[in-house]
């Protein structure tokens, strides 16, 4: 599969700090590509980049099918973390205008607007100002306003902050009919089960740097199968103190145990079986907090905790 | 330039939308027209009626002070200008023929009234002594209730006056006819002599005209560009400036923004025209009865001059609160940051007085020759004199150079700037911004 999107090498910095420090990563086409990382990673810069609000100090972004930085622009549909519309305009007027800024003719997104309003239950709102709508309302009309010229690459960054669960499921089933129309999708985020769920492809970048990439599925079976999965009833503190237990999370009556490479799980099995009431005792890949976790080391880990 | 237009479209039609631009497309006129109409009407007609006692020791000034009043606007006497040795319209006078009495001894229960009851209350009295014909020293004297009642007392001494030297003349042998010869006042007549030698007429109405047409030019520009300070701001706390950034050169995005707002501006000006051609057409007859030529100051030429200087000097001050706009983080530091900004620029407005009444001095074309200063200086001088063509022209090429640098600094600084939040950049660091922006 063709790459829509390379970036090469991209630094950037500023002051004395380097935000994005050598950058390299590909989009493959039609993909879900799950940009990761701690907030202040360097995602939203690198983010940035591609979209051509900040030039790189070295290194570059190519792109596919556009024969210029202006007509790349055109083809995408950015998402930025920081949300912001015109609060005194309404929301027909607005999107409008954001169809326009992206090289559309207003009367050729006219159908668009009023599909997107009734996929999102807002056509009764559609004479509305920015200002009167619900913020989830808000949301979704800035969601419509970066889809509604129909862009070949979408980049979200942090879609689903500060959605409902409601609001999330809807965004979710969204990204997957888009990929499923062929759309090739950039999602920056720091929730590592949304990323698994939906990513084709990761790229996770920590301090700047980028230190996993590929397919999701690839990567975790890098890993290896040295995860357990552990449901029993009793108190199973104990688990993390076992030998060859590099490290556990234990949440009420599951625990998930990272192995050191090469110890036998059938070891866990029997000292827990002596303790506890196994429920449900599975090998598996490691989710990909774990992975993160891993990569990114513990001391990191303590700082997510506080 | 399809986003150009977006943006420009946008911003037009958001701005004439507001409350403001409409409250102010119609209350400038009225305030412009107070400022013009105001000083005129307190001066004709001081504060209210006044009531003066004269208390006339001489007997002789009945005449003087009875007649009846005569207005101080309205076609003037053949070569004598009106009024000055006349009753003001709003001066009730209550003649006493103190012949033969104390004048002083006169006066006395007319000074108690003064602080009377209020139906029977009288204003000033005004004391003429007894031997004010033949004694050449005699004082008048005026009571006054306001301590500063000048204008009053100017008028009542220059009708006793009058009077007084009508009686001596009298009494020297001449005849009424004579005396009415020998007191006429000539009056003049403002001429300015222009560089083709044609010959207009001047006046205290050009001054005005001068005053009103410069505040036009100025008004809009800083009205606007606190306009689109705000809204760059406003931009940058709603945060719809990353998505406008993403899809269009920041230089796309500036020229559209002080593009659409210039054009408020001017259909904002082309109402007031419109509204002032109305009102004007009423106010120019009155001022040609008056023997005041404006007509020569509002030349076709007056408006293509308008309309070019307008552009120049609002396309100048935009830039600079565009940049005031970039660098803040709310309105309250950029209008910090903007007011002393702001009292520079306006520079040649508070030295307008000097510079319409002197348009050729050093100061003047100093200031017609600077940037920023330039528009407005230059077209207040060619609206009162006739600068030299290459003054005009040159003040024309030094506008839109500087205009020329401000776009490529603002650019650059809004570019930089509007991302950032935080901390307002010293200008250090604003240097920083434009040479890696």
């Amino acid at each position: 599969m063709s790459h829509i999107l390379a970036v090469r090498n991209v630094v950037k910095t500023f002051g004395s700090v380097r935000a994005v420090d050598g950058v390299s990563f590909n989009v493959r086409e039609g993909t879900i590509t799950g940009l990761l990382g701690r907030n202040g990673a360097g995602k939203t810069t690198t983010i940035r980049m591609i979209t051509g609000i900040f030039m790189p100090d070295s290194g570059s972004i190519e792109w596919l099918g556009a024969s210029t930085a202006a007509e790349f622009r055109d083809r995408i549909g950015y998402l930025p973390e920081e949300r912001g519309l015109y609060r005194q305009m309404k929301i027909v007027e607005l999107l409008l205008f954001l169809a326009e800024i992206k090289g559309k003719r207003p009367a050729d997104v006219r159908p668009a607007i009023d599909r997107w309003l009734e996929r999102f239950e807002l056509t009764d709102k559609r004479n509305a100002k920015i200002e009167e709508l619900s913020k989830g309302n808000q949301q979704k009309v800035q969601l419509i306003g970066t889809l509604l010229h129909d862009p070949d690459l979408i980049i979200l960054d942090e879609p689903q902050s500060g959605l409902d669960p409601v609001n999330m499921v809807l965004v979710r089933n969204l990204l997957r009919d888009l990929k499923n129309e062929g759309k090739t999708i950039l999602l920056s985020t720091h929730m590592m089960g949304e990323a698994e769920r939906m990513a084709d492809d990761i790229v996770l970048i920590h301090r700047g740097s980028v230190v996993l990439e590929g397919n999701i599925n690839e990567v975790r079976g890098s890993f290896g199968k040295n995860t357990l999965h552990v449901e029993y009833d009793g108190d199973g503190a104990f688990l993390s103190e076992l030998p060859n237990v590099k490290r556990a999370s234990i949440v009420n009556n599951a625990a998930e145990l990272s192995l050191l490479d090469g110890s036998d799980p059938q070891k866990i099995l029997e000292a827990a079986m002596g303790r506890l009431r196994i429920r449900k005792f599975e090998l598996a890949m490691p989710s990909l907090e774990e992975i993160f976790i891993e990569k990114v080391g513990t001391e990191t880990l303590t700082e997510v905790v506080r | 330039m399809k986003k150009l237009l977006a943006v420009l479209k946008r911003e037009y039609l958001q701005t004439v939308r507001k409350k403001m631009f409409i409250v102010m497309t119609f209350l400038m006129p009225v305030l412009m027209g107070a400022v013009l109409v105001l000083p005129s009407l307190i001066m004709a007609r001081g504060m209210g009626e006044k009531k003066i006692a004269v208390v006339d020791g001489t007997g002789k000034l009945r005449e003087a002070f009875t007649k009846a009043p005569v207005a101080t606007e309205g076609k003037p006497e053949p070569s004598t200008r009106p009024g000055r040795r006349r009753l003001p319209e709003n001066m009730r006078v209550e003649y006493v023929d103190a012949a033969g009495k104390d004048a002083d001894e006169a006066a006395k229960p007319f000074l108690t009234r003064m602080s009377g009851a209020k139906e029977t209350r009288i204003d000033g009295v005004f004391v003429v002594p007894a031997d004010a014909i033949t004694n050449t020293d005699a004082t008048l004297r005026y009571y006054s209730r306001a301590a500063a009642d000048f204008m009053s007392q100017e008028r009542l001494s220059s009708i006793a006056n009058g009077a007084v030297q009508r009686d001596r003349l009298a009494a020297r042998g001449l005849s009424s006819d004579d005396v009415d010869k020998v007191l006429r006042t000539l009056s003049v007549d403002a001429v300015q002599l222009s560089k083709s030698g044609e010959e207009k007429k001047g006046g205290i109405a050009n001054f005005f005209v001068g005053f009103m047409m410069t505040g036009l030019l100025i008004v809009p520009s800083f009205m606007y560009g606190l306009e689109i300070m705000r809204g760059i701001i406003q931009e940058k706390t709603d945060r719809v400036v990353e998505v406008l950034v993403s899809s269009m050169s920041t230089q796309q995005l500036l020229i559209g923004k002080i593009l659409g707002v210039a054009l408020v501006g001017l259909t904002q000006i082309g109402v007031w025209f419109i509204m002032f051609g109305a009102v004007g057409a009423f106010g120019l007859a009155t001022a040609a009865m008056a023997g005041e030529n404006v007509l020569q100051l509002l030349r076709p030429s007056t408006f293509v001059y308008f309309f070019i200087f307008f552009v120049l000097a609002y396309l100048t001050y935009v830039c600079i609160y565009a940049i005031g706009g970039a660098v803040s983080n709310s309105e309250k530091e950029a209008q910090q940051l903007i007011a002393p900004i702001t009292m520079i620029m306006m520079l040649p407005w508070f030295l307008l007085v000097a510079i319409i009444t002197n348009p050729d001095s050093t100061l003047s074309v100093a200031f017609s020759l600077s940037p920023v200063f330039g528009p407005m200086t230059m077209y207040v001088r060619i609206l009162v004199a006739e600068p030299p063509m290459w003054h005009i022209v040159l003040t024309i090429l030094i506008s839109i150079a500087t205009i020329a640098v401000f776009f490529w600094a603002t650019a650059k600084i809004f570019r930089v700037g509007i991302l950032s939040y935080g901390k307002r950049p010293t200008i250090p660091e604003l240097w920083r911004w434009i040479k890696v922006a």
